[in-house]
């Protein structure tokens, strides 16, 4: 990713971005609400037109329409509000996008969901529409729809902030199980304890800009990330709410 | 017996009638769902020149009274074309384009009312336009859109009555005859009135329950 730059309007939202990501990675993106971190993952799964800069994925660029359709093969997202399709099962949620696009035979695609499924421990709301989950089981559900498509990378955007802190704990375990498993991850996210235990580097954003791309222990080192005032104040007013 | 009594032939009459009046609104729902359909689909995939195109001729026919419509191609089609036409073909030309604009109007708003979240978690899992149409818009909208359609439908019906004006001999039509004959109007349009209110229970009954089984997804049940 170089120089990406994102404005809506006369409002710059990211401003020179650059970051790499090394296949097995896990970064957690922090910064404040309105930082840019959202827009981010939108604009490396191509939902938003890049300004300026470029992305690209495995060699596959963002910005080139043909190109784009392999980027979104590689990378599996999950949405903040789940976005789950409310009038599918849990398993046709999964089945879906398998099916359509990879073109896997219906039985097996449903084969693979529920082993997901079972791995989330969801097998027996398999049948279960979205709106008959508790919000952890359909952020559960989300996960589960993105690994369906067995992306080489995972875009998370803020995942549990929709979820009160039981939940939360329900889906960041499943989380910290994909990391342990060497799963490349993106993780968009508030929940700074969580990013610490998970990560291998952390990015800073501060209004869409990069203040800080350091691995996890010098993020939080006081010689490291704390350093920068900017950082410093923001860990402090998360860590008192 | 007097010429004024009602005979068993009235009853053969009626029930011509009432099927004239059901076939036509039968036929005129399935031409006009598709052509609205496709009209909705043209708007959907942003077709240039033909989507606002069809917007305007939407408006048109949504906004003039039907009756004017049935007499511009009645007297004036076979005029222009230089052709004969029947009643009853002037009668499914002209209803089949009205439903057509109307149920044009609820596809769109049906299909708008499926949010952007739906459209772009599809972009993103690499569905293209009519997989994403097929698999998620299209479900989600017919469960939206069911309602309007059950009240565009009765409306419908009874608008089939104005095909009488040109000659065509529907259930309308049938009963101005009984009555000039029989002289016995209450009898008479009572009995037409309640065959079209039971045809248009008929109706809106199946659509609620189409309606409530493609919302069997949501535990909302409606107030």
């Amino acid at each position: 990713m170089q120089s990406v730059a994102k404005r809506f309007g006369a409002n710059t939202v990211l401003d020179g971005i650059d970051l790499r990501i090394a296949p097995g990675e896990v970064v957690s993106i922090l910064g404040a609400s309105g930082s840019g971190k959202s827009t981010l993952i939108r604009c490396i799964n191509g939902l938003e037109k890049l300004d300026g800069g470029t992305i690209s994925v495995d060699g596959h660029r963002v910005d080139d329409p043909r190109q784009l359709q392999h980027v979104r093969r590689c990378c599996g997202t999950v949405f903040q509000l789940f976005n789950l399709y409310p009038h599918m099962t849990a398993l046709q949620n999964l089945t879906l996008a398998p099916i359509e696009v990879l073109k896997l035979p219906r039985r097996q695609a449903e084969e693979e969901a529920r082993a997901l499924l079972a791995s989330v421990g969801l097998l027996e709301r398999a049948d279960a529409y979205p709106a008959q989950l508790s919000g952890g089981q359909r952020q559960r559900v989300g996960i589960c729809r993105a690994l369906a498509m067995k992306p080489r990378y995972l875009l998370l955007d803020e995942v549990t902030s929709a979820l009160d802190p039981e939940m939360t704990a329900e889906v960041l375990t499943i989380l910290a199980k994909l990391a342990a498993e060497g799963t490349t991850m993106l993780f968009v996210t508030h929940e700074i304890e969580f990013a610490r235990q998970i990560s291998n580097r952390i990015v800073f954003l501060d209004q869409g800009r990069l203040l800080a791309d350091l691995p996890t222990a010098r993020f939080f080192a006081a010689d490291g990330g704390l350093a920068q005032p900017r950082i410093a104040q923001f860990l402090s007013k998360m860590s008192k709410s | 017996m007097r010429y004024a009594d009602f005979t068993s032939l009235d009853l053969l009459l009626l029930l011509q009638g009432l099927g004239v009046s059901a076939a036509l609104f039968a036929a005129t729902t399935v031409i006009g769902t598709a052509i609205g359909l496709a009209w909705a689909l043209l708007r959907y995939y942003r077709t240039p020149l033909l989507a606002p195109g069809v917007a305007v001729l939407a408006e048109l026919l949504k906004n003039s009274p039907v009756l004017v419509q049935l007499f511009l191609v009645f007297f004036g089609l076979p005029v222009l074309l230089e052709t004969d036409l029947s009643p009853e073909q002037a009668a499914l030309i002209t209803l089949s384009a009205n439903t057509a604009a109307f149920i044009y109007v609820i596809a769109v708003s049906a299909i708008e009312s499926v949010g952007r979240d739906q459209l772009e978690t599809a972009r993103v899992f690499g569905l293209n336009r009519w997989q994403t149409l097929r698999r998620v818009v299209a479900p989600q909208a017919a469960a939206f859109g069911l309602g309007p359609l059950a009240g565009l439908l009765v409306n419908q019906l009874q608008v089939t009555s104005l095909i009488s004006v040109i000659g065509v001999i529907d259930l309308t039509k049938a009963g101005a005859i009984l009555n000039q004959r029989t002289l016995k109007p209450f009898i008479v349009w009572t009995v037409i009135g309640l065959l079209y209110y039971l045809m248009a229970r008929l109706i809106a009954r199946t659509c609620a329950r189409a309606e409530s089984r493609l919302r069997g997804h949501s535990q909302w049940k409606g107030l």
